[in-house]
């Protein structure tokens, strides 16, 4: 070192210098913390969510098998509103009930017996969805009791006031698409005609499908009751974004309940 | 960061275990900031209404 050199005297380009360097680092950190953030959220999204949702579908399912078990299962009479397919549907036959005219001809349709089930509670699994046409769905995933952000970050949610499976009118099940083991992430994948199975306590209700369609989220209608026993599934569109809702209507071709809803 | 550490209070023992406590509180809050964000943007599990 020699001791006799000057010290440098700092100009105004050395300034600008250390003025730059400043600049250039505190981007340059500042990028990577943004990185940082955006890679944490990446991760948390699509890795640790689902792998919560799967650590809650272990347990679940195990209680969906142990509802299956232990819930209660009585017969109800049931009398649809008219003949299913036929002109006028979902208008209630003047005599319904079941009775018949002085003659002995029908007056109204004829009553049947529906099985059902006690309702499940709120968040508790009552069901399992099985679709063999989707790898992620073959092997089922635990149905539970509401679709609130809570319920559905555990598994499907069935929405309360819609029918359980398996019943006549419009069952609503809602289901992640890209988080929380994204259920739904290939329903849209699904054509007219495939499979869709769902277990309850009643047995193993066939679901075949109609129709997929895109709406708007506050596109209610998609819940009303139908006539006959349909399966709406609703999730988010696109993949990665909720501005949508994708749609698909199923009906209900076997199970328990099939022969006294459409025969 | 490393300025912001020595600069904690007690002595180092008590420094780490406090930093480890802010270090956990702040990853549990930028988890449920990234849900929120995820839940309103990205998935919000398909409901409808």
């Amino acid at each position: 070192m020699d001791d006799s050199m000057t010290p440098p005297v700092e100009t105004s380009a050395s300034r600008s210098r250390g003025t730059l360097t400043r600049v250039v680092r505190v981007a340059g950190w500042t990028s990577i913390v943004i990185g940082v953030l955006i890679l944490g959220f990446v991760v948390q999204q699509l890795f640790v969510t689902t792998w919560f949702a799967q650590q809650h579908q272990t347990a679940l399912t195990e209680d969906a098998e142990e509802h299956f078990a232990a819930a209660e299962i009585s017969e109800v009479d049931y009398v649809p509103p008219s003949p299913v397919g036929s002109p006028g549907e979902g208008t209630v036959t003047p005599g319904a009930g079941g009775s018949s005219t002085d003659e002995g001809a029908p007056l109204g349709p004829k009553k049947r017996t529906l099985l059902v089930e006690s309702t499940p509670e709120k968040g508790s699994a009552f069901a399992v969805i099985r679709i063999p046409t989707i790898d992620r769905l073959k092997d089922g995933w635990a149905i539970v009791e509401g679709v609130e952000l809570r319920n559905l970050k555990n598994g499907a949610g069935h929405m309360p006031h819609t029918p359980l499976p398996g019943l006549p009118g419009n069952t609503v099940i809602s289901g992640h698409r890209t988080t929380y083991g994204a259920p739904f992430h290939e329903i849209g994948e699904l054509v007219p005609g495939d499979v869709i199975e769902i277990d309850t306590a009643l047995g193993t209700h066939t679901y075949e499908v109609r129709e997929t369609i895109i709406v708007r989220p506050t596109e209610l209608w998609v819940t009303e009751p139908r006539d006959g026993a349909w399966l709406t599934l609703t999730t988010c569109h696109p993949k990665f974004s909720s501005r949508q809702r994708l749609i698909v209507f199923a009906e209900l071709v076997d199970g328990p309940n099939w022969e006294a809803i459409y025969a | 960061m490393k300025q912001w550490f020595l600069g904690l209070p007690g002595p180092m023992p008590l420094k780490v275990v406090v930093a480890a406590v802010v270090a956990i509180a702040a990853i549990v809050v930028l988890f449920f900031v990234y849900d929120w964000i995820g839940t309103n943007l990205l998935d919000s599990g398909g409901t409808i209404g």
